[in-house]
């Protein structure tokens, strides 16, 4: 996957799973959005299915400290690149 | 003078009721049983249905109306108001299978802290060292209610100061609609007036009518299609319309009843 579809399905997600409607790439979700420890955990579930893997305990914890879009996108390319997809 | 010896010996109970006649039955668990998490929450039922047990006997002006469907809930997710310390000790008397949401600082205790993640409660706030027990609970939370157990949380997140019913935090019906569990919508009243928000004392002179109650139950295929904000106010003003009934009552009640 690219960044953009990366970028494009963790949006979509947001909008369908969290009604996060367009959230900026650098907004503090957990400030500005109440996402909370019970979101991150769907998100990690989502996320698993993005990568078509389960993610380890060192990588779920990981997650549980993400705050912005940003740095879901990078994690999630991260991801991609520790399981040798090639990320464009 | 009265409701100090009360006081001490219901705290008494608890704290060296607790050591003397409980805890052997927790290591028991601990080492020798197959479901450590049930059966400690089962011990925990019993535990709390003897504190109750005594402050009943201790305190009979005030007089409980607890409502028997709420004894019998089970697969659900259970929210609630929030008045008094009592109210998840309450609970836990009424559910032998029982999870709640937990303040993340109460983890922090030592031993006490362990039991907590023991138990299976969750930590409120999962950032840091409560990841890996918040992610371990949600992640076995939809077998654990689809196997009779129960999630109580008050979704107001602290007591009410007032009575009020407050903003509701939506992390419980995030959770029930990720579950696909029944919603049961449950009302405490007058425990407030047992043990006083910030006093230490329970007060044990007046008269008084604890009441817990199921209002409602709202069934996946109900809220399915509804989304978690929506969802949220919908039981806001669930409680909220209960919350006037209830001052109607009393406003009713002393009109006929209460003299100055």
């Amino acid at each position: 996957m690219t960044r953009e579809e990366i970028k494009s399905a963790i949006l979509n997600m947001f909008k369908e799973i969290f009604e996060i409607d367009n959230p900026g790439l650098d907004d503090n979700l957990r400030e500005m959005y109440q996402f909370d420890s019970i979101d991150a955990i769907e998100l990690i579930r989502e996320i698993e299915r993005l990568v078509g893997s389960e993610l380890n305990l060192e990588e779920k914890d990981q997650a549980m400290g993400i705050r912005t879009i940003n740095q879901i996108i990078m994690y999630v390319e991260s991801l991609f690149e520790a399981r040798s997809i090639r990320v464009n | 003078m009265r409701d100090l010896i009360v006081t001490l010996i219901i705290w008494l109970y608890f704290t060296l009721g607790f050591v003397v006649f409980f805890s052997p039955f927790y290591v028991l668990a601990y080492f020798f049983s197959k479901h450590r998490e049930i059966t400690f929450q089962h011990l925990n039922n019993y535990f709390c249905r003897i504190f109750f047990w005594i402050i009943r006997v201790l305190s009979p002006s005030h007089q409980w109306h607890i409502d028997e469907q709420v004894r019998h809930i089970s697969s659900s997710v259970i929210v609630s108001n929030h008045l008094s310390y009592l109210d998840p000790l309450l609970f836990i008397s009424l559910l032998k299978k029982q999870k709640t949401i937990v303040k993340s600082k109460f983890f922090n205790i030592p031993i006490f802290g362990n039991m907590l993640a023991w138990f299976g409660y969750v930590p409120s706030d999962a950032y840091g060292k409560h990841s890996q027990i918040m992610i371990k609970n949600m992640e076995t939370m939809s077998d654990y209610l689809s196997s009779g157990g129960n999630l109580f949380i008050f979704p107001e997140g602290t007591r009410s100061k007032d009575g009020n019913i407050n903003i509701l935090n939506p992390g419980a019906f995030k959770i029930a609609k990720r579950c696909r569990a029944p919603i049961q919508v449950v009302w405490i009243a007058n425990t407030d007036h047992l043990f006083r928000p910030g006093k230490f004392l329970f007060n044990t002179g007046i008269s008084n009518h604890i009441v817990v109650k199921r209002i409602d139950t709202l069934y996946p295929d109900q809220y399915d299609q509804v989304s978690i904000s929506e969802l949220t106010l919908m039981i806001h003003a669930l409680l909220g319309r209960k919350e006037n009934e209830s001052l109607i009552n009393v406003n009713a009640g002393c009109n006929s009843n209460c003299h100055s």
